[in-house]
């Protein structure tokens, strides 16, 4: 029987303390600079089967409210009082999904009986493997990532394992920073047991062991009735990453989103086949992973935002993703830059419900921001110099209830940036622009929010520059309701100058003495014609210098000074909306050749390929498709292309 | 006859606090605050001091002045109309902040709008290097330009704010003076001038929210000093400051970003003078009022400091005595939803229309009108016979809380309380974990309107076994300012290496610190007694993001003494972090100095040890622990140092109302001060 609701919002606030306690404890204890600046960590509080019944609000990455502990739980058979286990390994239970992600679970005894877990992770900088920081799209193994443990007891009974300490802190690039960082985790679920003791004492145990699962069934019912207030129906969206491999051809994800009640479905199929790159999102078959249901809890507290964030949120979503896919591919696929992938994926289900709710949700958000990082000598000091210098970010699109926010947000709203003034105390670069980068938002009745730019020169020759993360130079954001894409990205070497180099979406570039990098982040898109926004506003962002008045002009027929060729302007402009989706002519080309027919063929054919053939034959197909001089979209030139494929390797037949 | 006189002005009441330097008598007076007319609240207390306690303005020795003039101005956005002049291409300083969205889990989540708008930021060319050296020369004829459009723009004033000017404000003091050659009569704030530290966001926000509140806040204080000579006050009047110290009014008028915090600071620095005169050695107070609850901890009757503490939309980077909010406080407003999940705030019914029970127009239940319903206030007139409590509006407002919840009238009042308690128990231990201290190991010591209500139930949830409630807990923050030192704090931000080879950088900076800071307490504020001078270096691990506070003994800088220095750092922050690295290279990013001036303490007179029991006004009905219960009623004047008393009972005092649950005992300290325990 459930306990009163009093009772329970009672016991709620004593959960979230206890997750926080266990955040702050973490945040405050760690060693290592990237914990402290990217908070890429989690803690949280699971029932004895792994559900997730309290994570932290206010620290810690915002993806994995609700992840299942439950397989990693089950790999150990034998729980002990004062134990603490460990996992980093993707492809053992598919709770930890990528191996820099080092993932801790202790079991909470009372009078000899398991109650509760306490649980988190950090991103470590470091895990070994074929390069330093053990990410890259260019790797196409897990083996190469770095060293991997599968589920196995870190302390037993209170007694630290020594040799299995050893072993991973012999295989990293800095020991020191992992060790400091797993003490502040241990410390951590051992604030989350004492404050789980605190509640028990409390509560009683009866109540405590009810109350975690009542929050649940709580998550589950506010879930329900969010999406009860959601229309019916079938509401499938499509984006592409620019490049499924460096150099690579676009990588489709899709999704049919089915409301259905107060129940959904989340249909994956149709996305890309199982890469030979890291961009492979390990989800296992769970048909509830975290990284498939992030954009969905965005989504959900977006709509309501005094829903629970636990587990409950996701049970009445159900996900179908083929195996052998980007999104949920098989071992040994390599999976270090799956973050790249999960923030394109939330987009594609924030656009599947914009869709079915486009009055209470917002357009396209910029792209994930990436990573600056620069690798350099300080003449100086003769130093080497390694330093995260800033998230490059975007807008948010432009929503129903007005513009987006400039420079970053969305889902992209927890990143924080490094001053200027510490960049270039600490890094031997000067920065020549740091700020917002105008007519970077897409035009709107609400405009899509400003991308960031940074601009800075380097000084020492063999100085390397990695972007992780760069995307969306083809591919643009998704206007809506009539509002226009953002701007794409930008990465240059030498900008405006004769040496000028289009770097697209490089993501490691060697720089000589005196280069200039410049990187845009592409923009938020807009949501409503932009010939609708008032004059006053358009003029409001001229003053600002958000737009040109060239863009004035371009793009929402507003002349300052001249009424009479605005009324024209924005006459000339008054077309009803074409469509519901804008994402401009590069998108428009490419789909002009890669039709729904043609991707339902690919999809169909790879499906029933070995999954190490399916990202071969994707390039071959496409090559051939790209080649066929008569095509016509409707699934043909793929079949065809297919074919001689097979004619060529006839061991690949079906 | 001198006597001294702490005034703190708050939301709904002025409260003011006198105290007898012959014997150490303290006497508290509150009158309602004039939002209108700031300072007629003032006159109108002197005028009841001196009705009430026969103290003539004559009398007044030391007056010290706490206001929120400043603070409401920048939260109301209510200052003046300002320009923001910055490094060319680095416009947006303001506008992106830190990035992060308040709400990160909210597609829609926006930081607060910047408090000068991109049309009005401009941009001027001229570069520093991160070492302060010159790499471009300041372009005069651009200050011109950005001043033409700055004033086409209808600025009132202009916060200047350039790169790297924490190391070499040159740039931005030349800017000023080609401001002042064409507009001397357009106010000018200097980023490197208010506070010169390093990161250039936090900087510039602090110069802006100074800038915005500046000339407000010095119009206040030329009215009130005129008022106050008028009325025959021939003290200077001091003010209060957001590190909890004091310094002349007249010098608010140009520093108004250091009084910006002062309520809640002086809040503090009188709850840490009643738990250093209590002997406890680690409280935290809970300041709970109409519209807040703020928690502060104190360790060895000091509170701790912080920077970045908030401002309305904005944090402020100066020293500031660390209080956090933990709340909405008495007028947190009661909700069931949907899931008949019952929530308290962050929705308040605020000093207007105030809760039901007040009176005065609200209908929404808080908890005020839940503590109402149980009967643990409403047994006389509250504030100063300000407010009569109506007992028949908290309960209609409470049975619409009731009914949803299928509950009685008083089991649902007891839910809001216990839910309020809950939610302070979750801010409470995130501070705690913050902090790496255990609540339990701490003394709770409540004041405000509302905190010896709530706190000892709060006390209880946490799992402290003390509570000391001051004898004057509605005035404990006119108190803080009364008894508060004078305090000035300078810094340099240096960037430096802790080695041999910056060490002298290090000592010279800290030899103009000095310098400084004993001009400030000599000239600008005038004392001629004894001063403490406390060095602090802010450092960090080579590599890290964020520094710590290392206070370091003015010894090992007379001796050159690096290993003392870095020992003191390694030391810090084993105990914050739980780890340290000896063989790390460590940074000194700023430099800091603290100057003191002492204020005489006062001697509170302790009372003579009485035996037995109080006695009672009389027998009262409340709910509470789920069943109804008579406890006695006690005034406050009537409990005296030595007498006992167990809960549950309640006592009154003309300012608020102490609750003391069952399982807590009481008993009466020679100070006044009730302390109960848990049993």
């Amino acid at each position: 029987m459930p306990i009163d609701p009093v009772t329970l919002q009672i016991l709620a606030n004593h959960a979230q303390a206890a997750a926080e306690s266990m955040a702050f404890t973490l945040f405050r204890t760690a060693h290592s600079t990237f914990v402290k600046e990217t908070e890429d960590f989690t803690t949280g509080l699971t029932t004895p089967d792994g559900q997730t019944f309290a994570s932290p609000r206010e620290l810690g990455a915002t993806w994995f409210v609700g992840l299942d502990y439950g397989p990693v739980i089950r790999a150990i058979d034998d729980y002990r009082e004062g134990d603490v286990c460990m996992t980093n390994d993707p492809y053992s239970g598919f709770v930890c999904t990528h191996p820099p992600d080092l993932h801790l679970w202790k079991p909470i005894f009372w009078e000899g009986e398991l109650v509760c877990f306490a649980v988190g992770h950090i991103h470590n900088t470091d895990v070994g493997g074929a390069v330093p920081a053990s990410l890259s799209r260019a790797l196409t193994e897990v083996h190469q990532e770095g060293i991997r443990f599968p589920p196995c007891k870190l302390v037993s009974e209170g007694r630290l394992d020594r040799r299995l300490l050893d072993i991973m802190l012999l295989n990293v690039r800095a020991p020191t920073q992992n060790w400091g960082d797993l003490k502040a985790q241990l410390a951590s679920v051992n604030t989350g047991e004492r404050k789980v003791h605190e509640m028990i004492r409390r509560f009683g145990i009866e109540t405590f062991r009810q109350g975690i699962r009542d929050l649940l069934d709580l998550g589950e019912r506010q879930a329900r009735r969010v999406l009860a207030s959601i229309p019916d129906g079938d509401y499938p969206f499509t984006d592409y990453l620019d490049e499924d491999a460096p150099g690579g051809l676009p990588c489709r994800l899709h999704l049919n989103l089915k409301i259905r009640g107060e129940e959904a479905v989340m249909d994956f199929t149709g996305s890309d086949p199982q890469l030979a790159a890291s961009l492979n999102m390990p989800t296992g078959n769970n048909p509830r992973h975290i990284l498939l249901m992030v954009g969905w809890n965005y989504a959900l507290y977006t709509l309501d935002s005094s829903v629970l964030l636990n587990g409950g949120l996701m049970r009445p979503c159900t996900c179908i993703v083929p195996e052998g896919t980007v999104l949920n591919p098989v071992f040994p696929a390599a999976v270090g830059m799956r973050s790249m992938t999960c923030a394109r994926l939330q987009g594609v289900i924030m656009g599947a419900f914009q869709r079915a709710v486009p009055d209470r949700l917002p357009a396209g958000p910029a792209s994930g921001g990436p990573m600056m990082n620069v690798n350099t000598i300080d003449s100086r000091t003769g130093r080497r110099v390694m330093a995260a210098i800033d998230p490059i970010t975007g807008g948010a699109g432009g929503s129903p209830f007005g513009d987006g926010m400039d420079g970053s947000g969305a889902n992209n709203g927890f990143l924080k940036n490094t001053p200027v003034e510490i960049n270039e105390a600490e890094v031997p670069i000067r920065i020549l622009r740091y700020g917002l980068e105008p007519d970077s938002g897409g035009a709107g009745l609400h405009r899509g929010g400003l991308a960031t730019v940074l601009e800075f020169r380097v000084q020492a020759p063999g100085t390397v520059v990695t972007a992780r993360n760069r995307d969306r130079t083809r591919f643009r954001s998704w206007g809506v309701q009539g509002g226009k894409p953002g701007a794409p990205s930008q990465f240059w070497r030498n900008p405006d100058t004769d040496r000028a180099e289009n770097l697209g979406n490089t993501d490691v570039v060697t720089l000589d003495p005196g280069d200039v990098i410049r990187i845009v982040c592409s923009g938020g898109s807009g949501w409503g014609p932009a010939w609708q926004r008032p004059v006053e506003a358009v003029l409001a962002d001229l003053a600002a210098g958000k737009i040109t008045a060239e863009a004035a002009m371009r793009d929402y027929g507003v002349v300052p000074g001249d009424a009479a060729a605005t009324a024209a302007g924005r006459g000339a402009r008054a077309a009803p909306p074409a469509r519901g989706l804008d994402a401009r002519a590069e998108r428009d080309a490419y789909e002009r050749v890669w039709t729904e027919a043609n991707y339902a063929a690919l999809t169909e054919i790879l499906a029933l390929l070995p999954v190490h053939w399916r990202h071969y034959a994707k390039r071959r197909i496409f090559a051939l498709v790209e080649a066929d001089p008569d095509r016509r979209g409707d699934g043909s030139e793929v079949r065809a292309a297919f074919a001689a494929l097979q004619a060529e390797f006839p061991q690949i037949a079906h | 006859m001198p006597y001294r006189l702490g005034v703190d002005i708050g939301g709904t009441f002025a409260d003011f606090c006198v105290l007898d330097e012959t014997t150490g008598a303290l006497s508290t007076l509150k009158v309602l605050s004039t939002p209108a007319t700031p300072g007629a609240e003032v006159i109108a207390g002197l005028a009841g001091v001196a009705q009430r306690f026969g103290i003539g303005a004559d009398a007044i020795t030391w007056f010290t002045h706490g206001t929120t003039v400043g603070v409401n101005a920048v939260i109301q956005r209510r200052g003046i109309r300002l320009a923001l002049f910055v490094t060319r291409h680095f416009r947006d300083v303001l506008e992106l902040a830190r990035l992060k969205s308040p709400d990160p889990y909210h597609l829609l989540s926006q930081r607060p709008k910047p408090l000068v708008p991109r049309e009005r930021v401009f941009e001027v060319d001229g570069r520093l290097g991160a070492d302060g050296t010159e790499l471009e020369p300041l372009d005069e004829a651009s200050v011109e330009v950005a001043l033409e459009r700055a004033e086409a723009a209808g600025a009132e004033g202009i916060v200047v704010a350039l790169l790297h000017s924490y190391r070499n404000p040159a740039h931005e003091h030349a800017a000023r003076a080609v401001i002042a050659r064409r507009r001397p009569d357009l106010p000018v704030y200097c980023s490197a001038d208010v506070w010169p530290i390093i990161r250039e966001y936090e900087r510039t926000v602090t110069a802006a929210v100074h800038g915005h509140a500046q000339p407000r806040v010095a119009r206040y204080l030329d009215a009130l000093q005129a008022a106050l000579r008028q009325a025959g006050v021939a003290a200077e009047p001091m003010v209060t400051k957001s590190n909890g110290g004091v310094m002349r009014a007249e010098l608010g008028k140009t520093r108004c970003v250091e009084m910006l915090l002062s309520g809640t600071a002086a809040g503090a620095i009188g709850a840490a003078f009643v738990a250093r005169q209590a002997g406890v050695a680690r409280a935290m107070s809970l300041d709970i009022g109409g519209t807040s609850a703020d928690v502060a901890v104190i360790i060895d009757g000091a509170p701790s400091y912080g920077t970045g503490e908030r401002v309305g939309d904005f944090q402020v980077f100066i020293p500031t005595v660390a209080v956090t909010s933990i709340g909405e406080g008495g007028g947190s407003i009661a909700a069931v939803d949907a899931f008949n999940r019952l929530t308290v705030g962050p929705e308040s019914a605020g000093s207007t229309p105030g809760p039901a029970c007040y009176g005065r127009g609200g209908t929404s239940a808080t908890i005020t009108d839940a503590m109402c319903v149980l009967g643990l206030i409403g047994h006389g007139a509250l504030g100063y016979d300000s407010v009569t409590v109506r007992r028949d509006l908290a309960e209609a407002a409470v049975d619409r809380i009731a009914a949803p919840l299928g509950r009685t009238r008083e089991q649902a009042a007891e839910a809001i309380v216990q839910v309020a308690i809950s939610g302070m128990y979750r801010e409470i231990s995130k501070l705690a974990a913050r902090q790496g201290v255990d609540a339990r190991e701490f003394c709770l010591l409540p004041f405000g309107g509302a905190g010896p209500m709530l706190g000892p139930l709060l006390a209880r949830e946490l799992g402290m076994r003390e509570v000391l409630v001051p004898a004057t807990p509605g005035v404990l923050s006119a108190l803080g300012g009364l008894i508060a030192d004078i305090r000035g704090d300078v810094i340099e931000t240096v960037y430096a290496d802790l080695d041999a080879a910056s060490l002298p950088r290090i000592l010279a900076s800290f030899a103009r610190l000095e310098a400084e800071a004993m001009r400030w307490i000599r000239e600008d504020q005038r004392f001629q007694g004894e001063v403490t001078l406390k060095p602090s270096a802010e450092m960090r691990y080579r590599g890290q993001s964020f520094e710590i506070e290392v206070p370091l003994d003015r010894a090992w800088l007379a001796s050159a003494d690096l290993a003392a220095i870095a020992e003191a750092f390694h030391r810090t922050h084993e105990r914050i972090y739980g780890h340290a690295d000896a063989e790390a290279p460590i940074q000194a990013i700023a430099l800091r100095m603290v100057v003191e001036g002492s204020v005489p303490r006062p001697r509170i007179p302790e009372q003579a040890r009485e035996t037995g029991t109080p006695a009672a006004l009389r027998e009262v009905e409340i709910w509470l622990d789920g069943a109804r219960r008579s406890a006695p009623l006690y005034a406050r004047s009537a409990l005296r140092h030595g007498h006992r008393f167990a809960g549950p009972c309640i006592v009154v005092q003309e300012d608020c109302t102490t609750c003391v649950p069952p399982g807590m005992s009481g008993e009466v300290d020679r100070f006044g001060n009730l302390r109960l325990i848990l049993a």
